[in-house]
Parts: C-alpha cells; structure tokens; sequence
C-alpha cells in the first residue's frame, strides 16, 4: 500500500485530469477497494460493476478530495462502501437466514493473526470493540463488513430492531470511548 | 449500596450524532441514506459529525483481505473515461462552477445536476434529454416533459442550496436573453406546467442551465447568480 502522502498527490494530479496519476493510484488501490466491495456484494460481476463506478466517480471528484476531512484512503474506501451499500440497498431484499443462523454473525471477528498484522490504528478499533458486548461488537462488525442495514440485522438475527439500534448505538458510543483513553 | 443503572440510563447516541454514525456505519434503508446525503450536503456540522465517525470506524477495514480485480476491468474503465466529453460547454455569461459550489452545495456528492428534459411534438414525440452537469458525476434532478399536460415533472436526486437561495432553470437560446422555466424545488418531486411560449424553440442544441437566485427566483428575469450546471438537449 502506499504511503498517504503519495494518494494525496495522486489524488491532487487526477484532479488536473492526470490519466496516467489514476492509473496509479488505481494500481495501489484497486484490491482494497474490490475486496471491500465483494465483502458487501459477493457476486463477483456485481462488484466488478461498483469497482468500475467506484473509479468512475474518483476520476470525476477527485478535486473533492479534502485531507482535512479525511485521509485519502478513508476517502477511496468510504466512496466504495457508499457504492456498494447504495447497490445492496437498491434490490429487493435478499432472503435472510433465520434464528438458527443467528450466531453467525459473531463470526466475523478477524484472526488473531490479522489483527496482530494489522496496522495500530486497527488493532486499536479491534480492541475497542472487542471489550464490547460480544454481540454488540458483532452486529457492528456484521453492519461494517457487508453493509447490512437495520432491517437486515433485525431479520437476521431475529430481534427487534429496536434492539438492534440501541445495540449498535451503545456500542459505537462505548467503541469512541475505547479509542480516545 | 451502589445500585445498578436500568438500561435506559445506559449511554446511547442521540439525534445528529446517531444518524451520523448510522450513516457512517452503513446500517441506514435506502430513502434514509438519501434523507442523510442531503444533510451532508447542506449542512458542515452533520458533515462533521459523519467524518468523525468514518475516521473512527476506517481502521476496521484494513483487516479486509485486498482482492485484486480482474485486469479486464481497467479497460472498461478506461473505454468510459476516454471518450468523455467531462466539460459540459459553459455559456460564457455564467459565473464558473467552482463559485456556486463553494456557496450552494459545498459538497461533492451535490454538485452536479442531471437534468433531463423529454419534450414532445404531438403524434410520436421525440424525446429530448440534456444532461446538466458539472465536472462532477452525481445526478441532482431529473425532469421529463409531459406532453399530455404540458408539465415538466421534477424528481430531485440530491440537495438544494441553502435556504436564502433558489435554484432556477433556464433555455439558453442562441443569442437571445436566458428564458427562465422556473424556480426547481429540490426537496421533492413536482410537477410543474410551463407557458408554452417558454417552451417554444426548444430543440437539439438548445442549452438548458440552472442558476443559483435569490429566494424565490431572479429578481430582474434575468439569471443573477452562479451556475451549477449546464447541458445541451439531445434528440434519444
């Protein structure tokens, strides 16, 4: 991955219509995105499709870019949840599993060795929310990492959404506590 | 004796702040993430409050195992670059886009305005459509023209400028002054039926624009203020 600063540039240069700078940036970028894409939209095409309106949309805001808002990466990758969320949200809801399944969602929490790789920021993340309630942390991870709404949650876990909401909420609030001591 | 807090007293988000962070997580329905876009767009507090929350929440994602795409995929991508004609020619009595951003939308997401404009001529009617359009991508409004009641059906896709401001369609005819269509209500779908007089000459080639006025339209009939987008009707 490449150092934030060469982003910002690249960033900077495909704002001036730099073919060459998106290129790039598209080489550095394109597996985190595609993989944050497909964890959010399985079907390969499906995701293909948002990868390509994801880089569609690069190329024409890049001059919207603003590191005092954000990083470049946040930026690059809040662009392809949005996308990719924007996409699942726009099809009839997918059949959800049921009660008996429910557990699942407890299971997306990362190896122990992937957090140990990943960088300090995440582990931080990680670790705030592991002091949630297990299952706080799991309906966030499970909203995070494949764009379930609230709706999707409460069916897939069979819980009211209320109970969703106020799960997610507490825990969000708890997770920024965790990271700020 | 320390008693236990019943669960309501247990901290939870609230109001702004709460659906930032639903945004930001991404748990939100589809009209409430478009309801959130148009705060985002209007308003830097809730702007901030969602930023925050997405700086929070991105470490997460550096645990998700990158992916490379197939390498066909950069062809595509480049075959929809390429033939782009990205600058929608600007009619040079318009202020540039850059200002009205600044002032108006603010925001990325907002900043461009498709608009299209199904015109019809009794028996089959062609359509025409313009794509209104700053050197950004997002659609802000549709419009289609309504030959049966002469109405041209707004459906707004994005945020309006700030509420001491109107945006305001307009014909750019050749050499003649700007003929304004009317003030566009971005909050809502609407349906508005336009003088047919207003509607005369209207054709391929004809540049349609929206201005940023005063509340509630130009004062002089004339447009006063920057431009968000312009895009010349084209026959489909």
């Amino acid at each position: 991955m490449s150092t934030p600063a060469q982003l910002q540039i690249w960033l900077e240069a495909i704002a001036a219509g730099d073919r060459d700078a998106l290129k790039l940036l598209y080489d550095a970028t394109s597996a985190k995105l595609f993989g944050t894409i497909l964890r959010i939209l399985p079907d390969r095409s499906e995701a293909e499709d948002v990868l390509q309106d994801v880089t569609i949309t690069i190329w024409r805001k890049a001059a919207q870019f603003d590191p005092a808002r954000a990083s470049a990466i946040t930026w690059l990758v809040t662009i392809a949840r949005n996308r990719a969320i924007d996409r699942l949200r726009a099809r009839p809801q997918r059949v959800y599993v049921g009660l008996d399944e429910a557990a699942e969602i407890a299971d997306v929490q990362p190896a122990a060795d992937t957090l140990i790789d990943a960088a300090r920021d995440a582990t931080r993340v990680h670790a705030a929310l592991s002091a949630l309630e297990p299952r706080h942390a799991a309906v966030i991870r499970a909203a995070y990492f494949e764009g379930l709404s609230y709706d999707a949650l409460a069916t897939r876990t069979g819980l009211p959404i209320g109970t969703i909401k106020s799960w997610v909420r507490r825990g969000l609030l708890k997770m920024r506590a965790g990271l700020t001591t | 004796m320390s008693s236990e807090l019943p669960p309501n007293d247990i901290p939870e988000l609230h109001g702004d702040d709460a659906l930032a962070a639903d945004y930001a997580l991404g748990v939100l329905g589809r009209d409430e993430r478009r309801a959130a876009e148009l705060r985002l767009a209007s308003d830097p507090g809730f702007r901030a409050l969602v930023d925050a929350w997405q700086a929070d929440l991105a470490p997460l994602g550096d645990t998700i195992a990158p992916i490379a795409p197939p390498p066909a995929l950069w062809d595509r991508i480049v075959a929809e670059i390429d033939p782009a004609p990205k600058a929608v020619r600007k009619a040079s009595l318009w202020a540039s886009l850059a200002l009205w951003r600044s002032m108006a939308l603010g925001s990325a997401a907002t900043a461009a305005i498709a608009l299209a404009l199904l015109l019809a001529q009794p028996a089959q009617p062609p359509m025409l459509v313009a794509t209104l359009a700053s050197t950004d991508g997002a659609a802000l409004i549709t419009a289609a023209f309504d030959p049966g009641r002469r109405a041209v059906i707004l459906t707004p896709a994005g945020a309006g400028p700030d509420a001491r401001h109107s945006p305001e369609l307009w014909v750019i005819d050749g050499d003649a002054p700007p003929r304004s269509l009317g003030v566009i209500d971005m909050h809502g779908p609407q349906a508005r039926v336009i003088p047919a007089e207003r509607l005369r000459g209207l054709r391929a080639g004809t540049v349609l624009a929206i201005s940023i006025e005063p509340l509630g339209g130009s004062p002089t009939g004339l447009p006063t203020g920057p431009v968000v987008a312009t895009g010349k009707l084209t026959l489909i």
